[in-house]
């Protein structure tokens, strides 16, 4: 086995950040919040109609785990990057407990289900104070937790 | 610790390629970039286009999801660090993370990316990284089983007599000895091989 190499690297993007001009840092976030926001609408319509798919899977107990690991993860990068905590913690917990049923093999649809509802009740109370929404992350992740990882 | 508000940066030269398979995600992305000032940007939904980007393109940051179908993340930043033409292997990168399957998570300890953000993270976060991204000095590591930056980060803690140094920290100051020096002889001694009867 060869020795590792180290490389000294110097990065053009070091000396952009630094050239005369551009924005503070407290503007550069304001203008991102303000183009964000932009998008927001439709992507918490979207957001409603991945869970309504999951709404569905849960009905239909036919789908197969990976495809609700995705749908769950998927509603996760999108609330995600809109700082939509409360929505994420909820579905980062559903994520965990369909990727430990995955390793046991054994799907749980009830626990699915409790998951999804929650998910729709979080998405529609998303404007209200998440202190008070954390007591349903914490019930969900009681839940998660009673299988082993 | 929060980026100072007052710090001013310039990126409206650099080059960003962000790269995320679910195209609101994509759009949210690009959204925050324009308004932290980026105007070069090149989009991708997958990983293939985004390696086609990297041989055809000089960039200064690549924002990467970790998850995405065919080809992910930290599969894009193995074969960035490994196989990508040689101007462009040690680009920097901020991988974008939901959540972690247990199969993935040593491919995201070994991928070689600069930084990974959690989701949710606000825009003031992902600038932040990309500031730390700009000032990171770090060496890059080539070695068998990981190209990418150096992982040992050396953390003294906060100095002597500053509030917040836990009681066991260990001190940068050696301070005095306390027994007298080896003479030559004592040292020689302790490398001197010695018989052993086994």
């Amino acid at each position: 086995m060869s020795d590792p190499e180290f490389v000294k690297v110097k990065y053009r993007l070091t000396e952009q950040v630094a050239r005369p001009g551009g924005m503070t840092a407290g503007l550069a976030s304001e203008r991102a919040q303000r183009e964000l926001a932009a998008h927001a609408g439709d992507a918490m319509k979207s957001l409603s109609g991945m869970i309504g798919r999951l709404e569905v899977m849960c009905k239909e107990r036919t789908a197969s785990l990976d495809s609700v690991y995705e749908e769950g993860s998927t509603i996760l990068d999108i609330a995600g990057l809109f700082n939509k905590r409360v929505l994420c913690d909820a579905c980062y917990s559903l994520c965990e407990l369909v990727d430990r049923q995955r390793t046991h093999k054994r799907a749980d649809w009830t626990s699915i289900g409790v998951h999804v509802s929650a998910l729709r009740l979080l998405w529609t109370k998303d404007a209200e104070d998440p202190a008070s929404l954390k007591s349903v992350v914490d019930g969900l992740w009681t839940i998660t937790d009673r299988l082993n990882p | 610790m929060a980026l100072d508000s007052q710090i001013r940066i310039n990126l409206d030269r650099s080059v960003v390629l962000l790269v995320d398979d679910n195209p609101q995600a994509l759009e949210a992305l690009t959204a925050m970039f324009r308004g932290f000032g980026v105007r070069k940007q090149f989009k991708c939904g997958s990983g293939a286009e985004a390696m086609h980007v990297v041989k055809t393109q000089e960039l200064d940051l690549i924002v990467i999801d970790s998850t995405m179908p065919d080809m992910d993340g930290y599969d894009f930043v193995q074969w960035l660090r490994r196989e990508a033409p040689d101007a462009a292997k040690f680009t920097p990168v901020i991988m974008l993370t939901g959540h972690a399957a247990r199969t993935v998570v040593e491919k995201s300890r070994d991928s070689g990316a600069n930084f990974v953000v959690s989701k949710p993270f606000t825009p003031e976060v992902l600038l932040q990284r990309v500031f730390w991204v700009a000032k990171d000095e770090r060496q890059m590591v080539v070695a068998e089983g990981y190209v990418g930056p150096d992982r040992r980060f050396k953390n003294l803690g906060p100095p002597l007599g500053v509030k917040g140094r836990r009681k066991d920290d260990l001190s940068t100051h050696v301070g005095a000895a306390k027994d007298p020096n080896l003479d030559q002889s004592d040292i020689d001694m302790l490398m001197r091989p010695a018989k052993v009867q086994l």
